[in-house]
């Protein structure tokens, strides 16, 4: 099928195109130079055109949603709607069923989502939750922060078999990149403890999170994976924390990377808004967010998502369980915890984030000032961690915020508590994003941050994967304080979402369900040293865990249809 | 002044739900409307007028001019009354589930027995039943922990398990007896119950009043005695007679007061 966007306002930051009136073509599945007579016309005249989006970080699939799902029934009541010639009914709104995830985020004219942490054990589940996803790929994290082997392979510096341990397990759990959280916290956990800083060890294995970060990295590096390492650091949200951020990521700095890859990271900070809080405890608490901008804007080895609170009510799920247990006490509505064996254990708990109270306030113009200081949009993308810091329906929302500085004025005088203007510099911040800006940091500087060369862009050989919303840039000022529910709407419901030349949304119905792909990474020239390793974890293996290694493993079936990213380690 | 008077003609073993024929939504519709209108079954959609008799007399200008009469067994209608704001439904014969689950306000009279989730996550509005209630009346719905808040109940017969489970506010009466668990999770209200109790009221209660005017067959172990008090004023309500006071629930540092009348539960003296 050959189609031809006809006239829109295209913005593609990859290919330098701001807002220049062209057509995009589209000829089997691919973004074309030219297509024949026969190209179906969309006649999109004057408006914006965009890639389809890219999400970097969220929580979409795997037990801690099905874990959600069962503890927050009253949260499936929210966002019912019935099914229809084309959709299965949805239900939920933080902790959307499987089948609505992939409406709402096509709906928003997103085409890949990255699911956040996957633990190896629980990978499987993760990828049968995938295949019930529709219309959007997926780019699953592996979980390696808290990992006894990995711990056991840094205790003895032993980089070469723990290359290889992490080139096994992702062909095995059939994941695409490596994802550290709360590095030997979730660890300390097992005995009732968490860390504190980089530089604190988990017990029994005397580790500590700097260790575990720097040697990931390096294997990432040696590696040559097509993400870089994806941290979400020590003291999740706590007062004080930016310190150990900024510890986290310049404990890489001197890490050089892969030649081989397009990012230009060697490590992507995520939800940063939960780690750039200032102060000693909850009571003098504020915003830690100019030193943790000041050191990325000065630093390219990094990069960033924001976790932009949303303020709503929502469900917090993470593997970081000592965290959850903390937020657990100050909430006291409920919490469940999940034990995952040898290599995690995640948390869960409802939060309600009130645009009345202190600290959730505090907490919002955190993420504004995260998006706001820092300069390069290429180091930032646009998250909400969802659905902890909100549920990424949200992120039109947030788009309306960072574009118009006078609706964050707004909502500073009369709608989120003071803190949020004594505690932070979001007051003084008048920088707005234009359309050029909002497509790099929810499409390009994701996809390059994935280092997804196929998607994020409109050039010839991309992935037909394209947005186009009922909005004409041109006469339209995003920046009025009036404009924001505008925005916000007219985002949440894509005129046309392009998924692989399919179209999957039209005028913000879903009219096509496609199958999800599963993204992953199969490391070439590893192999024999994966046997080795294979062989010398067996016995351990055997003893710890729950399952058999014959029952550990990702079959084929479970990830249909794919993208395998073939990886030359020897490059 | 509206009075719409559906009486039913052929009852239905799977359930009619009518949460979308409150006052609120039906003041402006005519015997027509009804008889046009499809009411859900199960998985699928019928015509109202397959399963009642529909009058309509009078007129309306907003939902408190609206009387709805529902006149035989709805046993198997649920969602009566499930989210007004106002006017009066009165039921003559027995309820399905959720009636006047969140009401904001209004009243509703159930001549007969009702099933589960009686006023469930109610806000407002009177609701009396003259018969028994199941489980769950008042309360919040599974996995919620923000139940009932305003409004009143009343039911004259008996109460099943977990009665205002998680309540913050309103007022319940029950005349009979009650089942396991009442007032559990209770932040805020008053309960009263004139007869007597199986076991476990307050359990995990943070605050709030619960009345037992029978016996109570099993107290909790974190109910601290509290002296005994002869006509007590609760919330501005007067109780006659002699009751001992116990503050609780300690597991959770709650300082809700479950009152037991004296005379029925001389063994706890």
């Amino acid at each position: 099928m050959e189609y031809i966007l006809k006239n829109g306002i295209v913005y593609d930051p990859t290919n330098n195109v701001t807002g220049e009136k062209k057509d995009v073509m589209i000829k089997d599945g691919k973004i074309v130079g030219n297509v024949s007579s026969d190209a179906k016309v969309l006649d999109v005249t004057d408006k914006l055109v965009m890639a389809a989006g890219v999400d970097v970080h969220a929580h979409i699939a795997g037990p801690k949603l099905c874990v959600g799902r069962l503890y927050r029934p009253e949260d499936e009541r929210r966002g019912v709607v019935a099914k229809t010639d084309i959709t299965r009914a949805e239900t939920g709104f933080s902790i959307p069923s499987c089948s609505a995830t992939g409406y709402r985020y096509s709906r928003m004219g997103y085409g890949t989502v990255t699911e956040a942490a996957v633990p190896p054990l629980e990978a499987k589940h993760t990828h049968e939750e995938i295949m019930s996803i529709p219309n959007i790929d997926v780019t699953p994290l592996l979980l390696f922060g808290n990992n006894w082997f990995v711990l056991q392979y840094v205790k003895e510096g032993n980089l070469e078999d723990l290359a290889a341990f992490v080139a096994a397990w992702l062909k095995i759990a059939k994941c695409y990149g490596m994802k550290v959280v709360n590095p030997c916290g979730s660890e300390a956990w097992g005995w009732g403890m968490n860390v504190h800083g980089v530089d604190d060890p988990a017990p029994y294995w005397d580790v500590t999170g700097r260790e575990v970060v720097r040697a990931l990295t390096q294997v990432n590096e040696m590696l040559g994976l097509p993400h870089s390492m994806h941290v979400h650091p020590n003291d999740l949200g706590h007062p004080g924390n930016y310190q150990t951020t900024i510890d986290t990521m310049d404990a890489v700095k001197d890490i050089e990377k892969n030649p081989s890859v397009i990012r230009n990271q060697t490590l992507h900070c995520t939800h940063l808004q939960f780690h750039s809080y200032g102060g000693t405890s909850w009571r003098d608490a504020n915003s830690g967010a100019e030193p943790v901008a000041d050191y990325i804007n000065k630093n390219k080895h990094v990069t960033c998502d924001i976790g932009q609170i949303t303020l709503d009510e929502t469900t917090t799920m993470t593997a970081d369980a000592p965290m959850e247990y903390d937020l657990y006490k100050l909430s006291g509505l409920k919490w469940a915890n999940k034990d995952i064996e040898l290599e995690t254990a995640a948390g869960l708990i409802p939060i309600i984030y009130s645009p009345k109270a202190p600290v959730n306030s505090l907490q919002w113009a955190i993420g504004l000032e995260l998006f706001l200081m820092i300069n390069d949009p290429w180091q930032v993308v646009l998250t909400t961690d969802s659905p902890n810091a909100g549920p990424f329906i949200r992120y039109p929302r947030i788009i309306s915020w960072l574009m118009s500085s006078d609706r964050r004025t707004e909502m500073l005088e009369g709608e989120v508590h003071k803190w949020a203007s004594k505690r932070t510099a979001l007051p003084t911040l008048d920088r707005v994003y234009d359309w050029n800006e909002i497509a790099t940091v929810t499409r390009s500087a994701p996809a390059k941050i994935l280092g997804l060369e196929d998607r994020g862009h409109l050039g010839v050989g991309a992935n037909a994967d394209v947005a186009v919303y009922d909005l004409e840039p041109e006469n339209f000022d995003a920046t009025k304080a009036a404009n924001a529910a505008v925005i916000e709407d007219v985002l949440g419901r894509a005129l046309y979402t392009i998924k692989d030349g399919d179209v999957v949304v039209k005028d913000g119905k879903i009219s096509k369900v496609v199958k999800s792909r599963h993204l992953w990474s199969n490391v070439q020239g590893f192999e024999e040293q994966e046997k080795k390793v294979l062989e010398n974890i067996m016995p351990m293996f055997n003893r710890y865990y729950t399952v058999k290694f014959e029952n550990y493993k990702v079959h084929d079936h479970y990830i249909d249809p794919s993208i395998e990213f073939k990886i030359d380690a020897s490059k | 002044m509206k009075t719409i008077t559906l009486t039913l003609k052929k009852f239905s073993s799977i359930a009619l739900e009518f949460d979308e024929l409150k006052p609120d939504d039906i003041y402006t519709w005519s015997k027509k409307d009804f008889e046009k209108y499809q009411v859900p079954v199960g998985n699928t959609r019928f015509p109202l007028s397959n399963y009642f008799d529909i009058e309509v007399e009078g007129e309306a200008e907003g939902p408190e001019d609206v009387k709805m009469i529902l006149d035989g067994d709805m046993g198997r209608v649920k969602y009566i009354g499930c989210g007004m704001t106002a006017g009066e439904i009165i039921v003559n014969g027995d309820a399905d589930l959720h009636v006047g689950a969140e009401m904001e306000g209004g009243s509703i009279k159930i001549n007969g027995n009702a099933e589960s989730y009686v006023g469930r996550e109610m806000r407002g509005g009177n609701i009396e039943v003259m018969g028994d209630v199941k489980e769950y009346c008042g309360t919040s719905y599974i996995g919620e922990w923000r139940g009932m808040s305003g409004g009143v109940i009343k039911v004259h017969g008996n109460a099943g398990k977990q009665l205002a489970d998680c309540m913050s506010g309103g007022e319940i009466y029950v005349d009979g007896s009650c089942d396991i668990l009442a007032g559990i999770h209770m932040t805020k209200g008053y309960i009263e119950i004139g007869g007597d109790v199986t076991r476990w009221p307050g359990g995990q209660m943070k605050n709030g009043n619960i009345v037992i005017k029978g016996k109570l067959s099993s107290l909790l172990e974190g109910f601290n005695p509290d002296g005994i008090i002869e006509n007590p004023d609760i919330d501005g309500k007067q109780l006659t007679g002699k009751y001992i006071k116990y503050i609780g629930d300690i597991g959770v540092n709650g300082k809700g007061t479950l009152w037991l009348n004296a005379e029925k539960n001389r063994d706890l003296l």
